[in-house]
């Protein structure tokens, strides 16, 4: 158990610092930044329960406020995606999910259909981003802005954190 | 009472997270000034300090582009002030609105609806709230938050800055906003439709709220719509998708709605300036 609390926390600074320093200073095509973060939420260990999931992710999401001058934004988003993502699991994986964690996150995306793993993390993908950015405009106004900026930043994060999961998967073999 | 505990035992999770939500929304929404102030500065300590050392290192990769920008603003400066040498003599320095101090950017974010810029300097250099903040090609923002060494800047490109501004021929004065995708272009409205403005009229700060002084550049008008053609437009759905950009939501009627095309770069940011005004409390006063 605790070599699984370790490998968290070197995820965790992996990725806090990865996306503080280079990803949100990226702006692709201007003003697009990859979520390469929610890699760090996609692949969490099913193991550990739910509350300390949250937990991490509070302070996960904290930290890349601090990074972004932001506060309360990433946290909420990426709680929220902590809090959904059991339900997310069960929902795309059905049977195949087990609330126990003893399958482990390589089990779900070798062992499973390519549009299970797709559904799965696009749907993270994008509920953080219409959460994050309906909260940093925070009015019904610009419902269209939303909308279209989370569909663009969504596609560009797709791909960046499959990368990114596909080469994490690599290296545990 | 058992019932109502087991039913939190049961449901612990969802407790957990809207009591943490809760805390997230409270720290987004926490208009209490002082504790915002003292968050970002916990958070200007631990980010803007690996922030600036890793942009040391970067830094380096740019010094070429910037020498050639200094000086060739050194140049225009230079020919500038043999101007004033000329007409008048410099005796009158003492009364000058406004003063600048030189900082440098440290952090600085085109992604959100809200963008912000960290400058290396705050409390401690003299800056203080409502200053504006310029760049050798044009307008940058406004301070809207200090700390011992750092500031954090309103980006023009923030949906909630409002800069006033006009048209250097005609002297029309309107507020400049930002749409909220496009990078390069702001929006000129509250200009009314009789005025005779063309495409390619060059727009200067209006110097109204003494936090830019009145005509430093801003840049070019790209394109105009009035209201007459934004009807016909709208029944074209490719015109539509296109105007998502120029943001149908700023369209009033009776006016025109001007597009800027800002002559600065805000993705390439460097050496910036900081407007400091004199005269801003005794104006204040008269405004009140």
């Amino acid at each position: 158990m605790i070599s699984v609390y370790l490998l968290i926390l070197k995820r965790f600074l992996f990725f806090a610092l990865l996306q503080g320093l280079i990803f949100n200073n990226f702006d692709f095509f201007d003003i697009y930044d990859p979520y390469v973060c929610l890699v760090f939420i996609i692949t969490f260990p099913t193991k550990v329960n739910k509350i300390t999931f949250m937990m991490i992710s509070f302070v996960f999401g904290f930290t890349l406020d601090l990074y972004s001058n932001s506060l309360g934004i990433n946290t909420a988003a990426c709680l929220s995606i902590a809090f959904l993502r059991s339900y997310i699991l069960n929902f795309v994986f059905g049977s195949f999910y087990d609330p126990h964690g003893i399958k482990l996150i390589k089990n779900y995306v070798l062992e499973s259909t390519f549009s299970q793993k797709f559904l799965y993390i696009t749907a993270i993908i994008l509920i953080h981003h219409l959460i994050l950015f309906s909260l940093e405009t925070f009015s019904f106004k610009f419902i269209s802005l939303i909308l279209f900026k989370t569909l663009i930043t969504s596609l560009i994060s797709l791909i960046f954190c499959t990368t990114f999961i596909y080469i994490m998967i690599k290296n545990e073999k | 009472m058992q019932q109502i505990i087991d039913f939190i035992i049961r449901k612990k999770d969802v407790v957990v997270y809207f009591v943490l939500l809760s805390l997230s929304l409270g720290l987004l929404l926490n208009s209490n000034y002082f504790h915002k102030s003292k968050a970002i500065l916990f958070s200007n300590s631990i980010s803007n300090f690996t922030t600036e050392n890793f942009n040391y290192l970067n830094e380096y990769f740019k010094l070429k582009e910037i020498n050639f920008k200094l000086s060739e603003e050194n140049l225009f400066l230079k020919n500038q002030l043999e101007k004033v040498n000329q007409n008048i003599s410099l005796d009158s320095l003492t009364d000058a609105d406004f003063s600048y101090k030189n900082a440098k950017v440290i952090s600085n974010n085109l992604s959100s609806f809200k963008n912000k810029i960290v400058i290396n300097k705050g409390a401690n250099h003299g800056l203080k709230t409502e200053m504006g903040v310029i760049s050798s090609d044009g307008i940058i923002g406004i301070i809207d938050n200090t700390t011992k060494n750092y500031s954090s800047v309103m980006s023009v490109l923030n949906i909630e800055t409002k800069i006033n501004a006009k048209v250097k021929r005609t002297e029309h004065f309107g507020t400049l906003e930002w749409g909220g995708i496009d990078t390069r272009y702001l929006l000129l409205n509250d200009i009314s439709e009789t005025a005779k403005i063309k495409v390619g009229d060059s727009i200067i700060s209006g110097g109204m709220s003494l936090i830019f002084p009145e005509g430093i550049n801003i840049g070019v008008v790209s394109k105009i719509i009035t209201q007459s053609q934004t009807l016909t437009d709208s029944e074209n759905i490719v015109v539509k998708t296109k105007s998502l950009k120029t943001n149908n939501l700023y369209f009033r009627e009776n006016y025109l709605n001007i597009e800027v095309r800002l002559h600065n770069d805000m993705s390439n940011l460097n050496n910036v300036y900081i407007i400091e005004s004199f005269n801003k409390q005794e104006f204040q006063k008269v405004n009140q």
